[in-house]
């Protein structure tokens, strides 16, 4: 491939089949950096890319009342109530209510019409850093939190996106963060006094901060240090369902994204790995700026992204370089983020690409349309899937139910057979039912592909179709290494 | 408190299983069909042990996790009680065909669940150790090659290079590849992406439906063990076992989120039962978790990360029903690091006599070669005698 687009591979999604190809290519990385973020995608199959309409990106207030909306609706269908118990109302509800399938259909478009492809494939990067599950009502919250959490935060420090994925409501429910109570809080002490009343300390948001999202177990912490990280994280968070009376109550505001219930959290200072961190709410930002700037968070993140934007085995020095960068300009992201991204365009390696990364290329670079509209998100189409339909069969999505580790970026996990059988698939589907605009050639043509691409896709025969699944599955188009 | 409980069927869409079938004799390779089968259910998020099989007999439990014992467990034997969610199993073990060790795990105590699961599939003797998983090194010395039905391979099949996965897909617009096709695609490919192609064009003839439930997978999977050729392993993986909040539910010891899952290992079991049918004489089944949890409840009617757990057996092979367990006790100076139930036999051991009852295969052999551990003691005796 070319230069442009051997780049466009490793760090972005390629460039559509109808988008100017830069020059400059440094340049085109700060531009990228800095480029507008709008949600692109079409109202329908044949309209024009336009941006996502307001309504259908409710903020985290509106999301609260939606799922609220949801479960009174839900109580009234198990009673019987309201005619709510027949499946077009429970349909409606679902629909109505629940932003799920909206946001996994608004990632899927913005990822195949998106004019910033680079901050695009940082932002499922640290989507996948920061995992929140689909479990409980976190559905209602995973969009929020990767385009508020992670995408709007690309271009700011390590800490502040740390400290804004940690406060989330999805991350404080997806790791059960909003039922812990410190066991000296208020909350614990009134609680002790009432029979089989439940209120207490849970390890888990504690222990994956630590473990997972900043200095990893390399750092040697100990259990002690995990439940002084679970007391700091006391009493953030608030359950999305609870009535806005009680939530004001507990927090004194109606800011999901900021709701501490003092109530619930534990006195004192606590230690953390030897830090001594101050009670109140402003303990979780002292911790968290502890952990961001710790050399072992530094040392574990540098490792990641040289792994899954540089090379499948990235080298010391690689390594070394992200750290250093890191350590210059105080964990500033951007600054980051720019070493990584000329490493990766410096290293001459073929870099492993995730599968939903290769589907969003695949798409890209054909011009197909292989996502329904907005205005279709829940209705049936003979050719185009749902989009978490078309996430199931892809083995890969934000919106699974899976463990906080995320996906791995090691190439190996990946190498499987029904895996690739997948991509056959995928890149059959999408020619067959896509309305692919470009051809097998003209796109080899256009991304300036190499010789033992044109050979193997020469070798299948003169099918369009069996020519086009031959390029999207070449070494060289997911991205492994030739013969 | 409250916390929106998800009906069991949701529950079950949402939890998604995934099987693994394994150890497809090669024709004219095998040295004959292995006497038995062996299907491992992985139960990820840890589970916690005194919950699933509660020591009643022991003072302590009571003084110390009242919140979140199920009342209505149903009575082993003096010392230990069943989960009420556990009735198929309750079926088995009153006809003499399911076991479970108690205070139990593998050597593992640092609580991190990605450690754990890698030291449960690996087999290695520390954490991310090894490449291969201790099934699929089991299946190397039977020789017999694995496949898993799967979208991935699990590390725990993990093995010989002939191991293979399969997971029927549903793309609408697409049919299964043709095999000239995904060949000639494969020639353009570099050794380890090759052969995987290879493998594509290899099974592109078949076409199957394959459930995608836990239970009908059991099934799926039973049935499939039970054919002439048939595999000789399988692996389920459940999830959610991680149960830091709402355990139980508030006012229902015997509700709640441990309650829902161990009620998808009952029917996973029940699957195995129905799928295996004659073939269930010469089956063994066991479950295996990263770690116990611990003793005390947390304060969000759940408990957190602990080392002890309990291992569950099924199938025709067992000699007869019990709980084996060198019982440690429950009081603060018995458990482990003061806080978890202490582990006194290695779950490794059990492991092991899965392997030596259903590939047979000698126990040092698989000690040295599977568990890289030639002192691994044998606990065959306990379960198969």
């Amino acid at each position: 491939m070319n230069n442009q687009f051997t780049m466009a591979q490793k760090i972005g999604l390629m460039f559509r089949y109808d988008e100017d190809v830069p020059q400059d290519m440094e340049g085109w990385i700060e531009q990228q950096l800095q480029a507008p973020s709008p949600a692109l995608g079409i109202a329908k199959t044949g309209a024009s890319v336009t941006e996502w309409p307001d309504e259908l990106q409710p903020n985290l207030a509106k999301r609260a009342g939606m799922w609220r909306r949801y479960r009174a609706l839900k109580k009234q269908q198990r009673e019987g109530k309201n005619g709510q118990d027949t499946e077009a109302a429970r349909q409606a509800n679902r629909h109505e209510n629940l932003m799920q399938e909206k946001d996994e259909h608004k990632f899927v478009q913005r990822n195949a019409y998106g004019a910033d492809q680079v901050k695009l494939r940082l932002t499922s990067f640290w989507a996948n850093h920061f995992t929140i599950g689909n479990t409980f009502d976190t559905g209602q919250l995973i969009g929020h939190a990767i385009d508020e959490g992670i995408l709007a935060k690309l271009n700011g420090s390590f800490a502040d996106m740390l400290y804004g994925i940690t406060t989330h409501p999805g991350m404080l429910t997806y790791l059960d963060n909003v039922w812990s109570a410190g066991e000296r809080s208020e909350e614990a002490k009134n609680c002790r006094r009432k029979p089989d009343c439940q209120a207490g300390l849970n390890d888990n948001l504690g222990r994956e901060l630590l473990e997972l999202h900043t200095v990893s177990v390399s750092a040697g912490y100990s259990e002690n240090d995990i439940r002084a990280a679970a007391q700091v994280l006391a009493g953030w968070g608030i359950d999305l369902g609870e009535e806005l009376s009680t939530m004001r109550k507990r927090t004194g505001g109606n800011n999901h994204w900021n709701a501490y219930k003092k109530q619930w959290a534990e006195p004192g200072p606590k230690k953390v790995m030897g830090q001594t961190i101050y009670a109140g709410r402003s303990g979780l930002r002292q911790l968290t700026d502890f952990l961001a700037s710790h050399d072992h968070t530094i040392n574990h993140i540098s490792i990641k992204l040289c792994q899954h934007f540089v090379s499948d085995s990235p080298t010391k020095a690689q390594i070394e370089s992200i750290k250093s960068v890191w350590h210059q300009s105080n964990g500033d992201l951007h600054a980051i983020h720019t070493q990584v991204l000329k490493l990766a365009i410096n290293a001459p390696d073929a870099k492993f690409l995730w599968p939903m990364t290769w589907l969003f290329q695949v798409v890209r670079l054909s011009g197909a349309t292989y996502f329904k509209g907005w205005e279709n998100t829940h209705n049936y189409n003979n050719k185009l899937m749902h989009t978490k339909k078309v996430f199931e069969e892809l083995g890969q999505s934000f919106w699974s139910l899976r463990q906080p580790d995320g996906y791995s970026n090691d190439k190996a996990e990946w190498l499987s057979a029904e895996m690739f059988e997948r991509r056959v698939r995928f890149a059959e589907a999408i020619y067959v039912n896509g309305g692919t605009r470009r051809s097998a050639n003209k796109i080899m043509d256009r991304i300036g592909a190499a010789e033992q691409t044109r050979a193997l896709v020469a070798s299948v025969g003169p099918s369009p179709k069996d020519q086009f699944i031959t390029l999207m599955c070449s070494p060289e188009l997911m991205g492994l290494e030739y013969v | 408190m409250s916390k929106l409980i998800p009906g069991r069927r949701n529950l079950l869409k949402a939890g998604a299983a995934s099987l693994f079938l394994a150890g497809v004799p090669i024709a004219g390779l095998a040295k004959g069909k292995p006497p038995g089968s062996i299907s491992v259910i992985i139960l990820e998020g840890g589970m916690d042990g005194l919950a699933t099989i509660p020591p009643i007999g022991d003072p302590d439990l009571m003084r110390m996790r009242k919140a979140i014992s199920p009342e209505g467990y149903l009575p082993l034997n003096d010392f230990f009680g069943l989960h009420p969610s556990l009735k198929f199993y309750a079926q088995l073990m009153a006809r003499g065909h399911a076991s479970a060790v108690h205070a139990t795990a593998f050597p593992y105590t640092k609580r991190s669940h990605f450690e754990g699961q890698n030291m449960i599939e690996g087999g290695g003797l520390s954490p991310f150790s090894e490449k291969t998983g201790w099934l699929g090194r089991a299946l190397d010395l039977a020789d017999v090659a694995g496949r898993s039905l799967s979208l991935d391979m699990p590390l725990i099949l993990r093995g010989h290079h002939e191991n293979d996965n399969f997971y029927p897909a549903s793309i609408r617009g697409s049919s299964r590849p043709k095999a000239n096709l995904v060949n000639m695609i494969a020639m353009g490919h570099k050794m380890d992406a090759a052969q995987i192609f290879t493998k594509i064009a290899r099974k592109s003839e078949e076409n199957v439906r394959v459930p995608r439930d836990p239970a009908s997978l059991a099934t799926y999977a039973g049935r499939a063990m039970a054919e002439a050729d048939g595999p000789v392993a399988s692996v389920i993986r459940v999830n959610n076992f991680d149960t830091h909040a709402n355990q139980v539910e508030e006012g229902n010891t015997d509700a709640g989120r441990l309650a829902r899952q161990l009620v998808v290992v009952d029917d996973v079991i029940a699957g195995y039962r129905r799928g295996l049918g004659k073939a269930w004489d010469d089956a063994i089944i066991l479950t295996l978790t990263e770690f116990g949890r611990t003793v005390a409840v947390n304060g969000t009617w759940g408990t957190d990360h602990g080392y002890g757990s309990v291992g569950l057996l099924a199938g025709g092979t067992l000699s007869g029903s019990g709980v084996i367990a060198d019982w440690p006790g429950l009081s603060k100076k018995d458990q482990f690091e003061k806080r978890d139930l202490m582990a006194t036999i290695d779950y490794r051991s059990v492991c092991a006599a899965c392997l030596e009852k259903a590939l047979g295969i000698d126990h040092d052999l698989i000690a040295s070669q599977v568990f890289l551990q030639p002192d691994l003691p044998r606990v065959f005796d306990h379960l198969f005698a």
